[in-house]
């Protein structure tokens, strides 16, 4: 086997912050290459790097062989466009689809390398001329199949009317179709549930059985451990651990940076094999609560032609945690945003105490204590924390008693009181989580609605941002969880629902859900 | 309403009347398909004014002293209208959105007031008599490239090049890793866009007798902006709808003679409005409501219903 790239020495600093400290790696030809690290250890600076996208201060990254060449070829000057013509694509960590246009549309442009430049015989369409545009086509629609898009049912539809994990096929597909020697996966998982999980590692496998070189970056220990035959550790920019998966999951180093100490167990385990314990403070109530304090009945919920929530029932009574479970696209957030009043719902009613939610202004809703920590968290990344806090307290007249909450809170959360004047954009992403959570707090909530609170965040991380939602459970706020995470859900609720394609499939408390086998059918995919 | 009762019932009558408003429309709808491609390859450029100037005043300068028959001068201007374009865009085009804009502006400005009110073979200001105009015979090379470069520009956007633009407005970044060399594909745009409005100028120069330099300021692009936002820009029939729109409401609402202005400007923020994907545009015929009409709606049938 021979080396596909290698890079040597790669240093690049952003003003004192080392992202990439000295890396040096060789990726060979035909392997599935893992990246690792915890956020902020800089594997999407060094995909960067290698794309083109940001250029490297000193060291070296070679294409050992491709495209019709025998010699190596250095790419770190060449612009993105001139690394992907080498045979190189990528797929991006946040998506960047071409989201108005429509699948087919998003692949043809991604052969844009890989087809003649017809241009002008195309001004003339006569057949001859529209042969080859139809072969492309055909292409286009094989690509969308080969990564589990059927073309008939989604070729057509606009990027952005597809699910998350639709979308992020689509990208691989586009990568695709640049005929690429070396596909890079800037998390291609992110965000997706197990059973996707599965589907997503499936499809990296049969892309490389089809000898496509794959270079995947994921938080997922699972699914890393799982696929890639060669894992590098990265941590503060630097290199930690070189090697097969089975030696660097036992690398002492990377226990430490990576995984922390007692998260190795979340990180790695296996669905339901781990023991069914009931949390200690959660008081079980497995019924629905006869005087709720949200009561949602019959709620439909539609984009356009697309009926996201098709008639939706629950209830939450005061001093409850009640999680909504289930698959991306299977409606949570859309039941979120029609209870924040940032969507409308078309039927159904939606009470939080005398308050109408399917009619009252999203400031009112506000004001009466139903308050949303958005998915993505929404902070603003160029105010400093104690800005970011001042604004969740913007509502308020008395500006007194804000400030002293926002005190309040900085101490509370020292993780946000030792950072109050760096600017939220520099926070890592659990750190992020806690301060829109704590943004939050400060409209001082009866109702918390939490939306996708551990989505991106390292392992690690989740377990701090589980135990903020305990605490501020314990301090007398009523939560509302969305979660994909089910089973870390599962583990703090009182009372769950799972949503499937709109509908509730399987309420219960937190606990029996757990155990019941149905739900780990459902949502695991098991 | 007399306007379109004599467009259905006496059609050519209607066209000897208004031969040249009919005409002007010709040449707006060639501005808004020269403002369409750039806004099609994601670039907000405004200075489609400028390269109208510029084939106008090529086509003029040479019919007063050279000897060329005019297909050629008009041929120059073109092409001096994109030659223009592509050293414009070396360093403009470096620039997004609205930085892009105010330097296109800045653009159109400095030739007009620094170039071309101060040289004397552009009349300094005081204009230039075209001694080869023909408003009558004028029209028909307008009237035929209309659909021709329709059919041009639209055929190109299904092409390698147009899904390349159509990627770049999307997304550059995206773009460049799918191999796309977005600056390159960036100033074809650009280039296409400044030959088309050099035609137009060309074409203008020759309904008219005189070439105003006041014709070309930021006023008339402002107003070729106005048909790609009012006529939609996801297909190159968008920005012709709201050059034909634009150009005939003034006329349509004659009978208003005072409030004409008032009249244009209610009807532009309607369609803003209600239509903010334009007039033609992707959704059919559909009328989105703001959210805070809705929101204005439901409080009044609440309030109707207590």
């Amino acid at each position: 086997m021979s080396a596909l790239l290698q890079l040597t020495n790669v240093n690049r600093s952003f003003g004192g912050v080392h992202a990439v400290d000295d890396v040096s790696l060789e990726i060979e030809q035909g392997t599935i290459f893992g990246l690792i690290g915890p956020n902020g250890a800089g594997k999407t600076t060094l995909v960067n790097l290698v794309t083109g996208y940001i250029r490297p201060q000193s060291g070296s990254i070679q294409l050992v062989a491709g495209e019709g060449r025998a010699g190596a070829v250095e790419l770190a000057r060449r612009p993105p466009y001139a690394v992907a013509g080498m045979g190189i694509a990528r797929t991006f960590q946040t998506l960047r689809l071409y989201r108005n246009l429509t699948a087919i549309e998003n692949v043809l442009a991604g052969m844009h390398l890989r087809r003649r430049d017809d241009t002008l015989q195309q001004l003339i369409p006569i057949a001859p001329f529209l042969k080859e545009d139809r072969r492309r086509w055909q292409r286009a629609r094989e690509l969308l199949g080969r990564v589990g898009l059927d073309p008939d049912t989604f070729g057509n539809r606009q990027a952005a009317t597809l699910s998350y994990g639709d979308q992020r096929r689509l990208e691989v597909a586009r990568a695709l179709a640049l005929n690429p020697h070396l596909l890079i996966l800037d998390e291609p998982a992110a965000g997706m549930n197990p059973a996707e999980k599965d589907r997503v590692r499936a499809l990296i496998q049969q892309l490389n059985q089809d000898g496509l070189t794959v270079l995947l970056i994921d938080h997922d220990m699972r699914l890393v451990m799982g696929v890639c035959r060669h894992i590098a550790v990265l941590n503060f920019g630097r290199k930690i651990a070189d090697g097969p998966p089975a030696t660097v999951s036992q690398d002492p180093a990377v226990i430490t940076a990576y995984l922390g100490s007692q998260a190795q167990k979340t990180a790695v385990h296996v669905p339901g094999s781990e023991e069914m314990d009931v949390a200690a403070t959660s008081t079980a109530v497995s019924a629905e609560p006869t005087s709720p304090l949200l009561d949602v009945r019959d709620l439909q919920v539609s984009y356009g032609a697309i009926q996201a929530v098709r008639g939706v029932s629950f209830g939450v009574a005061k001093g409850e945690i009640v999680a909504l479970i289930g698959a991306n696209g299977a409606g949570k957030s859309t039941i979120l945003n029609s209870l924040s009043g940032v969507l409308r719902p078309h039927s159904g009613t939606a009470r939080f105490g005398d308050l109408d939610l399917t009619a009252a202004p999203p400031d009112q809703i506000v004001r009466q204590g139903l308050v949303q920590v958005p998915e993505g968290r929404e902070i603003l990344a160029r105010l400093t924390v104690r800005e970011n806090l001042e604004l969740g307290a913007w509502a308020r007249r008395n500006g007194r008693s804000a400030h002293r909450d926002i005190e309040g809170l900085m101490e509370q959360f020292p993780i946000l009181g030792q950072r109050r004047d760096l600017p939220a954009g520099q926070l890592s992403g659990g750190e992020q989580q806690i301060l829109a959570i704590a943004r939050g707090l400060l409209a001082q909530p009866k109702l918390l609605l939490l939306d996708e609170p551990s989505l991106g965040l390292a392992p690690q991380m989740v377990d701090t941002v589980f135990d903020v939602i305990k605490k501020i459970h314990n301090d007398g706020v009523t939560i509302l969880l969305v979660e994909q995470n089910a089973l870390r859900a599962l583990e703090i609720a009182d009372r769950a629902y799972v949503v499937e394609t709109g509908r509730i499939l399987l309420s219960g408390t937190g606990a029996a859900l757990r155990r019941n086998p149905e739900v780990q059918k459902a949502y695991l995919g098991g | 309403m007399d306007f379109f009762i004599k467009l259905f019932t006496d059609p050519v009558g209607f066209y000897n009347q208004h031969e040249l408003l009919i005409a002007q429309i010709g040449i707006n709808a060639i501005l808004a398909i020269s403002i369409f491609v750039t806004f099609y390859s994601g670039q907000l450029t405004l200075a489609n004014a400028g390269f109208m100037a510029i084939g106008a005043y090529t086509t003029v300068i040479m019919s007063l002293y050279l000897p060329t028959p005019l297909p050629l001068n008009i041929l120059v201007g073109v092409v001096l209208a994109g030659a223009i374009g592509f050293l414009v865009g070396l360093p403009v085009l470096r620039l997004r959105g609205v930085f892009l804009a105010i330097a296109t502006i800045g653009f159109v400005e400095a030739l007009r007031l620094g170039v071309i009110l101060n040289v004397p073979i552009t009349g300094e200001g005081q204009g230039l008599t075209n001694p080869s105009a023909d408003p009558l015979g004028g029209i028909v090379p307008i009237l035929i490239s209309v659909p021709i470069l329709t059919y041009l520009v639209w055929r190109l956007t299904h092409t390698r090049l147009g899904q390349a633009w159509a990627a770049i407005r999307e997304d550059e970044l995206a773009a460049s890793s799918n191999g796309i060399n977005v600056p390159a594909y960036k100033m074809i745009a650009f280039v296409i866009s400044a030959l088309v409005a050099g035609y137009a100028g060309a074409l203008e120069t020759h309904i008219n007798f005189f070439v105003d330099p006041t014709e070309y300021s930021v006023t008339r692009t402002i107003q070729i902006l106005t048909f790609a936002v009012v006529g939609g820009t996801t297909n190159v029939i968008g920005p012709i709808v709201g050059a034909l729109f634009l150009t005939a409401l003034p006329e349509i609402v004659r009978q208003f003679a005072a409030y004409r202005d008032v009249v244009n400007g209610v009807i532009l923020i309607l369609v803003i409005i209600f239509r903010p994907q334009g007039i033609v545009g992707r959704g059919g015929l559909a009328i989105i409501a703001p959210r805070w009409w809705t929101r204005w709606r439901t409080r009044e049938r609440a309030a109707a219903a207590h």
